[in-house]
């Protein structure tokens, strides 16, 4: 798995207004999902493999049909699972201001499982995801629209405690972003302004140092982020003295350490190099056996490998597909997914 | 080199030429530090070194390096010394040559003529004729055979003017007379600065890589320039204020009283530092009274303006939006910045004053230097927290955690090493500060006895319950003890003069405003340590 090519993702950054280019392209069936690696700027050209005249004829239909509404049916989006859903999201509009980000989003997650957010860049993943955790409240002139709900309370309901939710939906973002602090005081940092921990001069006077807690709760969250042995002997050290993948995993231990229920991921291994990818990978999987993980990739081969479930996101904000992943990386229904997952725009 | 020919050239072409630009170098720096050690007046111009008259030693040295320039830029046009010229030397350097070229061809026709108007054309002439034989030839021979030109006529004038003795110069526009003395060094160092950076340029063989060269040894002059400036003024106050500090000071001549047991052991003493100012018993008058009040007038103003900086600073820019009213805030911290501090002084005089001591005292000066140093504690430390990253919000957010956790744990801190680093920017500038000192903070001129500002404190059983008289009265600060003495003209005591107690003062001033930049370095360093990864 170390050896796995990073998918660089085709960013088209104008992506979001110039629909009708991605789509040019969008003909032709290619059945190898692992064709997604290869055609650089999907928009202009094939898959290099593929003969460019079979294009031919198809093109046309793809540009007004493979992008337009009436493609897309609710059919597609339902997904049955066992077993309760742990988030369940129905009819969800996001807007930035006067521009709608998310439209009519329904989507349910089922609890301890990956679930992967794909779509071209600007389709709104990152938006869906900041609006399970509220992160959306703190952007300026964002504003949701439809019902989020987490074990069935609602999450955007009157009341709600913002702390409490995030405590419950952790976060793991694509940058690493460790504060500038030892590695203990990141792990413990939550915990601490929670009050769950009580460390310092004051506690130790008033003989209620936790600190032997906060070493158990360092330990448990390092080895649960596979961390532990790298850094059991220099808990003291600067966070921002680690590797970048490690940062990353000591995000990951530090959202841990909060005891959180779902995790959300947004391209969390997308600034790392292949070896910290993988571990990242693995690590997802086998948090999964725990807690609910959504995560947000770039990589068509990363969402196909770790995820169970994929949901496809099309430029627009609208989702197109949602289903086993097997089912959409083998036999999507709509055409417009084939095209994604075969690489050809996005 | 007159004798090398090609043959042997080819093989030894590298070292003549480094060897003839290095010794351009050497030479040239040799002759500005003799230069500036008769500006120093360490050297007599008129006099002699090593038995040569210092005059013969400047104006030869820059006739060697303007000779040795001439050689490598020749030498270089003509093939001998393997260089990478330009097609042309730049257009700056042609300006500057061309006004030398007809500032000394003026000079010389007015000294050779006396007096009259011939010197116009002739400086005209020499000039574009200078700037033209700068910029029209290869830059080999442009950027060298002009300039040498100009620096061995300088030589050559400095080694016949037996080093100014004698004569002066008084310019019509100005009421100055220049003496000659002075006027050589400058002179020299003016030709060796061009020598600087035509040698430089020849020595790195012209070209790009010359220009680079060039222009560093004018940089390097100008930083050397600057730090000799700051060396000259620090070392300029030491030697005229070391011998009243060190008056009366011994290793070993005071003793210490040992706690709980009977006993004393030697101690240091600087009775300069630890005295009285004034009193009848006080045999060497000290600066102790005016030095604990400039610490607790700096205390004061740090304690009363870095929490309100700082809490400004975060309202601004973690909870206003951005708009109007910030924009307001920051046009008026700026103002508040660049505001003179004797309308600060002028302000606590009419306003704090009468309502807080009914007269001059340490309160009111701590409070008049807090005020000044606000500004500063809060342009620097929102800048700083507008520098925190949003990953870090974004994080802690995600976390759980409340906005004004965040902003304590993790946006403060981050905040402040620039925070500090503004703090000791503006404690630099109010420890010096005399003028608001002089309106609602100083005392007698020579005070007797120290401010005791912590054994003041006492109780009292109505608002606002705790007093301290000390706080309330006037005192003595170093840079006013420094006015006071100064203009009173006569110094009370046998033991120092008006001038030597004010170096003496000055010294001790510089001394504490270093002391505290180094404590603010130290916890700026602190800080960033805890921070980064180092
Ligand atoms: N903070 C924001 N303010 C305004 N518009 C935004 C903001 N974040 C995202 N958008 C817009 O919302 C759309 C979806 O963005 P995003 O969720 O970041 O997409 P993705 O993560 O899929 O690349 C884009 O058109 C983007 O321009
Ligand atoms: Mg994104």
């Amino acid at each position: 798995m170390s050896d796995t090519p990073q998918s660089e993702p085709r960013r088209s950054d104008d992506r979001s207004g110039a629909d009708d280019a991605t789509a040019a392209a969008a003909a032709g069936s290619t059945d190898a999902a692992a064709a997604a690696v290869s055609s650089k700027t999907g928009g202009i050209a094939g898959p290099p493999g593929g003969p460019g005249g079979v294009d031919g004829d198809e093109p046309a239909v793809a540009r007004t049909v493979g992008e337009s509404d009436e493609q897309l049916q609710d059919a597609w989006t339902d997904y049955e699972f066992d077993g309760d859903a742990k988030v369940s999201v129905s009819d969800l509009d996001t807007y930035y201001g006067e521009e709608r980000a998310l439209e009519s989003v329904s989507l349910d997650i089922p609890a301890e499982s990956v679930t992967a957010l794909i779509g071209p860049s600007g389709c709104g993943k990152s938006t869906f995801l900041r609006c399970l955790n509220r992160m959306n409240d703190r952007i300026r002139g964002a504003r949701v629209e439809g019902r989020v709900a987490l074990d069935d309370r609602d999450v955007y309901g009157d009341g709600v405690n913002l702390v409490e939710l995030r405590r419950q939906v952790g976060m793991v973002f694509q940058e690493p972003n460790p504060f500038p602090k030892s590695i203990r005081d990141n792990i413990s940092y939550g915990p601490r302004k929670h009050g769950d921990l009580e460390t310092g001069l004051l506690a130790r006077l008033l003989g209620r140092d936790d600190r032997d807690a906060e070493r158990d709760l360092v330990e448990r969250a390092l080895r649960r982020a596979a961390l532990w042995d790298e850094v059991s002997d220099r808990l003291g050290d600067n966070a921002l003295g680690l590797s970048g993948g490690q940062q990353q995993r000591l995000c990951i231990a530090r959202c841990l350490a909060v005891d959180p229920d779902v995790i959300l991921m947004d391209e969390p291994a997308s600034a790392l190099d292949p070896v910290a990818t993988a571990k990242i990978e693995d690590l997802i999987e086998e948090l999964a056996e725990e807690y609910t993980v959504v995560v947000v990739t770039h990589n068509m081969q990363q969402a196909a490998r770790i995820s169970d479930q994929t949901a496809v996101f099309l430029t627009g904000g609208r989702l197109a597909e949602y289903d086993a992943t097997d089912a959409i990386f083998q036999n999507p229904q709509s055409q417009r997914v084939e095209d994604y997952v075969a690489g050809k725009f996005g | 080199m007159g004798t090398a020919t090609k043959t042997t050239l080819a093989t030894g072409e590298s070292v003549v030429g480094a060897v003839t630009s290095r010794t351009v170098l050497g030479v040239t720096a040799a002759t500005v530090v003799l230069a500036v050690a008769c500006l120093m007046q360490w050297v007599a111009p008129g006099g002699a070194v090593v038995g040569i008259p210092v005059a013969t030693l400047l104006g030869g040295g820059l006739a060697v390096a303007g000779c040795g320039i001439a050689v490598l830029g020749a030498g270089s046009r003509l093939g001998y010394i393997e260089t990478t010229p330009s097609r042309a030397t730049s257009l700056a350097a042609g300006c500057v040559v061309g006004m030398l070229w007809a500032v000394s061809g003026g000079v010389a026709t007015t000294v050779a003529v006396g007096g009259g108007d011939a010197w116009l054309p002739v400086a005209v002439v020499g000039g574009v004729a200078g700037a033209l034989a700068t910029v029209l030839p290869r830059e080999d021979a442009g950027a060298t055979l002009p300039a040498a030109a100009v620096i061995v006529g300088w030589g050559g004038a400095i080694a016949a003017s037996g080093g100014g003795g004698g004569w002066t110069w008084a310019p019509a526009w100005s009421s100055a007379v220049f003496p000659g003395t002075e006027i050589v060094p400058v002179v020299a160092v003016g030709g060796a600065l061009l020598a600087a950076w035509s040698g430089a340029s020849a020595h790195a063989g012209f070209g790009a890589e010359g220009r680079q060269a060039g222009a560093y040894a004018l940089v390097g002059a100008v930083v050397v320039g600057t730090l000799s400036v700051l060396v000259l003024l620090v070392g300029f106050v030491v030697l005229k204020g070391i011998t009243p500090v060190l008056t009366g000071a011994s290793l070993t001549g005071g003793t210490l009283g040992l706690p709980f047991v009977d006993a004393a052991v030697p101690w240091p003493t600087l009775p300069f530092v630890t005295n009285q100012t004034g009193g009848l018993y006080v045999t060497i008058p000290g600066v102790f009274p005016a030095l604990v009040g400039t610490l607790w007038l700096v205390f004061g103003a740090v304690v009363a303006a870095v929490p309100l900086g700082i809490g400004a600073a975060v309202f601004l820019t973690e909870y206003a939006e951005r708009g109007r009213f910030t924009q307001l805030v920051e046009v008026a911290t700026n103002g508040l910045w660049s505001t003179p501090s004797i309308v600060f002084g002028l302000f606590g005089l009419a306003f704090l004053v009468p309502r807080l001591s009914g007269g001059n005292s340490i309160l009111v000066g701590q409070l008049v230097l807090g005020c000044m140093l606000l500004p500063l504690v809060l342009l620097t430390c929102r800048e700083a927290l507008l520098a925190v990253p949003d990953a870090h919000r974004d994080a802690s957010a995600a976390l759980g955690v409340t906005k004004w956790q965040t902003i304590r744990s993790v946006v403060v801190p981050a905040a402040m090493p620039g925070t500090i680093t503004g703090v000791i920017l503006g404690v630099g500038r109010i420890a010096g500060e005399t003028a608001p000192l002089l309106l609602v903070f100083g005392g007698a001129p020579y005070p007797s006895n120290t401010p005791d500002v912590l054994g003041s404190f006492s109780l009292m059983a109505q608002p606002p319950f705790v007093t301290n008289d000390a706080l309330l009265a006037p005192a003595s600060a170093l840079p006013y003890q420094l006015y006071t003495t100064i203009t009173a003209g006569v110094f009370p005591k046998d033991e120092f003069t008006t001038a030597a107690f004010g170096w003496g003062t000055a010294l001790v001033l510089l001394a504490v405003v270093i002391g505290l930049y180094a404590v603010g370095i130290a916890s700026r360093r602190y800080f960033r340590r805890k921070l980064h990864h180092e």
